[in-house]
């Protein structure tokens, strides 16, 4: 039929077309240097905007530098993906390989392997299990989460806290160390959770469960939401029911344009950073590369935000 | 089916038994015991402010739109995965135009309809002309929209903060069309995106009862190659079927952005079942020629409602899951027709 | 076989049925004998299938009672029936299309081993049962591949495979050509033999002179009697079915044969596959009917399909109407044109079963009925109340869904979407499938009545006195091109048969 070829003809042309587009936007060259080192980046979900930013860190960190080429590749959250990935940077041969794993045993092995073929490997944010890597750099969720506790209990000094916390997914490690820290932190205080769901992370989620919280409760003093879109979500629910300014709202991340920005603009009250650790893997990898022994494990220290300290960039946590 | 003999004995035939053997009765049970359950479980008292049931259709809105398109796509007996996708790509563009192009609102509005409208046709000529199943086809979108979503934002949020070439975040004042979706009237008893949604059933509605081309849509669903001698135009009325469902995506993902005050590349995932669950709670046939607009409100609101009344009482996800599940398998069983 | 003839293997006593508030079956007492084909016979919608389907179990709420050799049973589901031995051949045909004739026959209760269906023995078995029944078709053929003819007969040899001492035939032979009826009708001297009880409904007087050995009558869901076939006379049997006399059944008096009203030249139709029709010429004059003959596969259908656009590949051909050249690329092409196509299979073709009567009856005329696309409410009403009752439609409500009307209702609905653009040209494929006689007499007056008023028509039909009575005259064809053409004087039963098998008699 005369009309499904013309069809299929116009389908071919926009796949090249967006396929072109695509090609486009990857091959990003810098220009040599004397000794050009190809680093692979095997990153398990771009979906996440703060692993959008891990890798805009590392992007950013690795722009300074004109003899090293980072490859990217963006596992979408799958991990036999993310596996043949780390076996694709090995066959070729790059000469540092920064993984950030979807799962720690799953890519165990694969970790390995590419340590068995000379390469070393810097394992970002989630570990491996064992010790067959270069390199592992990450923050520490616990901590954080203690922070974000020890920080309300400090604000409403013995006043007492009325909160509603809005969870990380529940089955992830970092949704369960940010509400185990902070739980641990307000033990014994006055503080009280008085309403708690898991919005999986996801800012729709974070309004509705809100919105419910605040039609059951007339007293809510401080929202404390695992992520920033989450708070976010809050304060937007909240607003709308005209409480914004009885409530207090705190979220974990600090993403420049994202909980920090929230800061800035006095919708959220304190952020939490969770460093993606991006530009300290390549200054790492540098030295790996030039030889240098470095230590084999590095805690990321964390920052926090709050309306009087953002515009000077945030204070160290301890 | 076992209960028939103890329920014709408890009512005597009339117009309520007539009600309740009608689809519309049946969808009403679904219904109805998901209020029971909120009048029982009413998380001291919550259940009865005014506030909560204006939420529970707020936030049922977004859903409920790309159910209403949803329900016109499986009458035809199609299905329409791509709308969680096309509401992304809604979603960001409508954010990029107005809060970083500072396009007017009408133009922003227009723009994302048309686009959505395109998506829309795009999955509507490959299922009418070329004949690929609609699964494959909505699939197919499904993928691609996210695609195109992630493209043009770089998989960033589209907000009003954004990063200047020194990396510095600059902070843009949210547009007023932003407030004005988001906002409420009549005396805040109602929210501007259940009118938009409210609006959009009715006008559907309209068209599925009153219309040639809502009978067209019923007669490819129940025999299309019946309806294709009877010189019903096939081609061009599924055409349109999966054209309006991109329109809805395009609305529904304006009222989400508006929502969240921002665009969200990753805005709408999984949306889709849900949109199906109201559809098929409802008692439209996914083997389609059978359902309506009416059917999928009550759907709308059985499910709007049941995930307010679980999320007042704060049950843990685990919980949700279940219950849910539960509901919509003795939805679906209550919708089905006695053989006798 | 050890049957004792003075017991029945099946008595239903008392039998009522009602759908909601409406009563279809009142009080009605039926008994099948072992080697006995005990006709039920009724006007549409008088509740033979119903009855049937209470007896095998697709119905569970009844009044009444049924027992079988003295027990009652109460069949709880098809499959539960065909255990007991009660088998049904549907009015509808329920095999899978997109499964092979062997899975077919055994749909339900596979030939396994260990749990595992067991294919070479499920072949062999098969086979042999194609082969006892003098079935020429293999065991590997997928359903839909088949005509549905042989579809038919393989429902048939499905029935009878499970052993079955019961067997249900509800119009078995509406989708048969004449050569695979005589095939069935053999099947049922077979059984017959074996003791097997067969009940079998029809509307045609032919078969059921031939073949019953007593009936039953039903009217309105009432029982009307119960009478040996040599002592039930054809004209009492209509009075019973009918309720009144019926003297002259095809009555096509006079013909007003006028100006030439449609006209085709050099017509092909080909799908994908196969060439169905090959460079066919055609006239029809207003007021003619213009009958096809030919076996089943002579391409009479495509033919009709083809001019109607239904296909859409076609080669240089020309069609005209009233003298002038129109082009008809789809079906809403012909409908503008005003020309109707009636298809052969009212279920997969005609109807829309799921909506209601109204919105069936209105499908084609959907345009006139509506202004700027809005549909009018009144409209529809008016023109259906008209359609129903120039055409006898039986039903409690205009809203109901057409799949639960009866068989010939549904026909009556399948012509009154057409008769609802108000045709010049009918095309009428099997227009009297599964009709009663005395619906079948009234359509034949009705087509006597549209062609007084000017409209043409085009029968094919595989009822040879029908066909015979009522065209004026008769073209036949074989494997898709024209054998003979026959004036209404010159056509009988021989010379069409003959010419249906390929001699050819065609004069210039
Ligand atoms: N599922 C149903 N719901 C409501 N009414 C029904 C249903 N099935 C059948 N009927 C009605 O019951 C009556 C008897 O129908 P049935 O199919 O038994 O007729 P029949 O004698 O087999 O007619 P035919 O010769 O046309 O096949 C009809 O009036 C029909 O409309
Ligand atoms: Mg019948």
């Amino acid at each position: 039929m005369r009309k499904s070829r013309i069809v299929t003809v116009f389908m071919l042309i926009s796949i090249m077309f967006t396929s072109l587009l695509f090609a486009n936007g990857q091959s990003e060259e810098s220009t040599t240097a004397d000794k050009l080192f190809t680093i692979g980046m095997s990153q398990c979900n771009l979906g996440e905007p703060w692993r959008v930013q891990m890798n805009a860190d590392v992007k950013s960190e690795a722009d300074k530098y004109d003899n090293i080429k980072v490859i990217y590749k963006d596992a979408q959250n799958d991990t036999l993906k993310q596996r043949s990935h780390v076996e694709e940077f090995v066959s070729a041969e790059v000469d540092l390989l920064i993984i950030s794993p979807k799962e720690a045993q799953p890519l165990t092995g694969p970790v390995s392997a590419a340590m068995a073929a000379g390469i070393p490997v810097i394992v970002l944010d989630r570990a491996v299990i064992g010790d067959d890597y270069t390199q592992f750099i990450g923050a520490d969720n616990v901590i954080i989460g203690k922070a974000a506790g020890e920080w309300v209990v400090e604000t409403f000094g013995g006043k007492g806290a009325k909160v509603v916390e809005l969870m990380g997914l529940q089955t992830s490690p970092p949704g369960q160390d940010r509400h185990n820290g902070f739980r641990e932190a307000i033990k014994g205080s006055d503080v009280e959770v008085i309403f708690e769901a898991d919005v999986k992370w996801l800012e729709p989620n974070a309004r509705k469960e809100m919105e419910s919280a605040l039609s059951r409760f007339d007293d809510i003093d401080l929202v404390y939401g695992h992520n920033d879109p989450a708070a976010h979500g809050a304060y937007l629910a909240a607003k709308a029911a005209g409480r914004e300014g009885d409530i207090q709202f705190i979220g974990i991340d600090a993403l420049p344009h994202e909980g920090v920005a929230y800061v800035k603009d006095g919708i959220l009250n304190a952020t939490f950073q969770y460093p993606t650790g991006g530009n300290i893997a390549i200054q790492q990898a540098l030295k790996i590369l030039a030889g240098e022994t470095v230590e084999k494990n590095i805690t990321l220290g964390s920052r926090l935000f709050t309306t009087d300290n953002v515009d000077t960039g945030g204070v160290e946590l301890k | 089916m076992t209960d028939s003999t103890q329920t014709s004995a408890l009512m005597k035939e009339g117009r309520f038994v007539r009600f309740l053997s009608s689809s519309a009765g049946r969808a009403t049970i679904a219904f109805v015991l998901v209020m029971l359950l909120g009048l029982i479980f009413n998380a001291d008292g919550a259940f009865f402010k005014l506030g909560m049931h204006r939420d529970a259709l707020r936030q049922a809105s977004v859903f409920g739109i790309l159910a209403v398109g949803m329900t016109v796509v499986i009458i035809t007996g199609g299905i329409d995965l791509s709308v969680g996708s096309i509401l992304a790509v809604s979603a960001v563009l409508f954010s990029i135009l107005t809060l970083h192009l500072d396009w007017p609102a009408w133009i922003s509005i227009l723009s994302c309809i048309i686009v959505g409208a395109g998506l829309g046709a795009i999955s509507g000529t490959l299922i009418a002309v070329t004949k690929l199943q609609p699964f494959i086809a909505t699939l197919a979108m499904m993928t691609f929209g996210r695609g195109v979503a992630k493209y043009i934002t770089g998989g960033q949020k589209i907000s009003t903060y954004l990063t200047n070439s020194d990396g510095e975040v600059i902070i843009k004042e949210l547009p007023r069309i932003f407030k004005v979706i988001d906002s409420r009237i009549m005396g805040g008893n109602i929210a501007i995106v259940s009118i938009i949604f409210l609006f959009c059933l009715l006008i559907t509605w309209l068209f599925l009862a009153k219309h040639k081309w809502g009978r067209e849509l019923f007669s490819i669903g129940g025999n299309e190659e019946s309806a294709r001698l009877s010189g019903v135009p096939v081609k061009w009325t599924k055409f349109l079927a999966y054209t309006v469902s991109g329109i809805m995506c395009a609305i529904a993902g304006i009222a989400q952005a508006a929502q969240e005050t921002q665009g969200d590349p990753e805005a709408g995932g999984g949306y889709e079942l849900t949109a199906i669950a109201m559809v098929v709670i409802g008692g439209t046939n996914m083997a389609g020629g059978r359902g309506g607009m009416g059917l999928t409100l009550i759907g709308i609101l059985t499910i709007g409602y049941l995930e307010k009344i679980l999320s007042i009482n704060a049950v843990p996800e685990s919980g949700r899951l279940l219950i849910t599940g539960v509901i919509i398998v003795l939805a679906v069983l209550t919708q089905r027709k006695n053989r006798n | 076989m050890n049957s004792d003839l003075s017991t029945p293997v099946i008595a239903m006593r008392g039998i009522g049925k009602k759908f909601g508030r409406v009563r279809v079956l009142e009080n009605i007492d039926f008994e099948i004998f072992p080697g006995e084909v005990h006709i039920l016979a009724g006007e549409n919608g008088a509740g033979k299938s119903t009855l049937m389907k209470i007896l095998s179990g697709v119905y569970t709420s009844y009044e009444g009672t049924i027992s079988m050799n003295g027990k009652i049973i109460a069949p709880a589901t098809p499959l539960e029936a065909n255990h007991m031995g009660i088998s049904v051949i549907h009015q509808e045909l329920s095999l899978i299309p997109s499964m092979n004739v062997r899975d077919n026959l055994f749909l339900g209760r596979p030939v396994t081993s260990l749990g595992f269906v067991h294919d070479r023995e499920q072949k062999k078995k098969a086979l042999s049962v194609l082969n006892d029944l003098g079935l020429d078709v293999s065991a590997d053929a997928l359903i839909e591949d088949l005509s549905i003819s042989m579809q038919q007969l393989i429902e048939i040899a499905k029935a009878i495979s499970i052993n079955a001492k019961v067997i249900i035939m509800d119009e078995p032979s509406s989708s048969l050509n004449s050569k695979d009826v005589e095939i069935l009708f053999s099947l049922i001297e077979k059984l017959k033999k074996q003791g097997c009880g067969i009940v079998y409904i029809s509307h045609r007087m032919e078969e059921i002179k031939r073949l019953a050995n007593r009936i039953t009558v039903l009217r309105d869901g009432k029982f009307v009697g119960t009478s040996l076939a040599e002592k039930l006379p054809t004209p009492k049997l209509i009075n019973w079915m009918v309720g009144r006399e019926m003297t002259n059944m095809f009555p096509r008096y006079e013909m007003n044969r006028g100006k030439e009203k449609l006209r085709i030249e050099n017509l092909t139709v080909s799908d994908n596959e196969k060439t169905h029709v090959k460079g066919i010429n055609l006239t029809v004059n207003s007021g003619e009917i213009l009958g096809i003959a030919g076996l089943q596969g002579c391409g009479a259908s495509e033919l009709l399909m083809g001019i109607f656009g239904a296909y859409n590949r076609k080669t240089a051909d020309h069609i005209y109407l009233n003298g002038k050249e129109i082009s008809i690329k789809k079906p809403s092409d012909a409908i503008k044109k005003n020309i109707a196509l009636l298809t052969n299979d009212r279920k997969a073709t005609g109807l829309v079963l799921s909506m209601s009567i109204i919105a069936n009856i209105c499908m084609s005329g959907l345009v006139e009925l509506s202004q700027w696309g809005w549909r009018s409410i009144f409209g529809e009403i008016s023109a259906t109340e008209k359609q129903a009752e120039a055409l006898q439609i039986h039903a409690s409500s205009y809203e109901m869904e057409v799949g639960m009307l009866s068989g010939g209702n549904q026909q009556k609905v399948a012509i009154a979407k057409w008769m609802q653009i108000s045709p010049e040209v009918l095309l009428l494929d099997e227009p009297t499938r599964g009709i009663d006689i005395g619906a079948k007499h009234e359509i034949y007056q009705l087509m006597n009545e549209w062609t007084k008023q000017g409209i043409s028509i085009v029968l094919i039909t595989s009822e040879m006195p029908e066909l015979l009575a009522m065209s004026d005259r008769v073209i036949v064809m074989h494997r898709g091109s024209l054998t003979a053409e026959f004036t209404r004087e010159e056509a009988d039963a021989e010379n069409i048969l003959a010419a249906a098998m390929g001699k050819e008699t065609i004069r210039r």
